[in-house]
């Protein structure tokens, strides 16, 4: 399964929006799928991602599933969001 | 000290019935804020003064600690809810500013952690510590990320609350501050 985070805008700061995007992809993206599911979490086009926004998200979904994969990282907040998420989170 | 600072200075000095809420830079919700933290990412980029590199993470450095002033103060404003958020180009330098008049650092704080004694310690604890005012909730990642960031970057980063204020850049310190902020304020300078 691929998650294309641009499908959810391209700056991603607050928490309320996390949470909110985490809840519509439990809904319709990862519904039923198995915790062995390879997920793919694709970072193209995203312009500003944030510690707090991804926290809601990416945190949970590594939590929920045991093989995540990030593409497409080379925006420079993503890089420094996943940073601080994998030093204080993950 | 430039324009868009002094109005912030003085969008969290005044007395409440004096404060402009007519002001483009005022931000009652967050939906406001976010719309115009899209806006300045947009025209920076298009001004070219500053690398796109250096204005994305601007942005998430504006991102976190506007949002933060709505999570910790929700239902919880002195007066006037909401954000002063402001930016200008200076000698091609981008300068920000944000401002709130919520509870500030140490009254969050000291939900959690009841013996902070200061508004430096306070401040001191926000930007090292993992912790957060809304414990039980597992979160406080964003202000270590604002000087991990502000350091790499080069950015200089003055963020006042209560008689204290935090100087960050290559180095971190927190000092006492000139005046007292009745909330949080942050000025942010991103080189070019």
């Amino acid at each position: 399964m691929r998650i294309e985070l641009k499908k959810f805008g391209e700056i991603l700061v607050s928490r309320p929006a996390g949470k909110e995007a985490f809840l519509a992809m439990s809904a319709y993206l990862t519904k039923g799928l198995s915790e062995k599911e390879i997920i793919e979490i694709d970072f193209s086009g995203i312009k500003v991602l944030t510690p707090s926004w991804a926290d809601e998200v990416i945190t949970k979904i590594k939590k929920k599933f045991k093989k995540v994969e990030f593409l497409n990282t080379d925006n420079p907040t993503v890089k420094a969001t996943l940073e601080t998420l994998q030093k204080y989170s993950f | 000290m430039e324009n868009i600072e002094k109005q912030a200075w003085q969008w969290i000095s005044e007395r409440a019935e004096n404060v402009d809420i007519s002001s483009e830079n005022y931000c009652k919700t967050r939906d406001i804020f976010q719309a115009r933290l899209e806006k300045m990412t947009r025209n920076s980029l298009e001004s070219g003064k500053v690398d796109e590199n250096k204005v994305y993470m601007a942005s998430a450095i504006a991102g976190e600690l506007g949002n933060n002033s709505f999570d910790h103060n929700i239902g919880n404003w002195r007066d006037i809810p909401g954000t002063f958020f402001g930016y200008d180009f200076y000698s091609n330098d981008l300068l920000i500013v944000l401002a709130d008049r919520g509870q500030g650092v140490w009254a969050t704080l000291k939900n959690v952690k009841p013996n902070l004694k200061d508004d430096r310690e306070a401040l001191n604890i926000a930007f090292t510590e993992i912790i957060s005012g809304r414990s039980p909730e597992a979160r406080g990642n964003g202000l270590k990320f604002v000087r991990q960031s502000v350091k790499e970057l080069n950015f200089h980063l003055d963020f006042y609350s209560g008689e204290a204020k935090a100087e960050l850049n290559k180095k971190f310190s927190v000092v006492d501050s000139e005046k007292k902020v009745s909330g949080c304020l942050a000025i942010l300078r991103v080189k070019r």
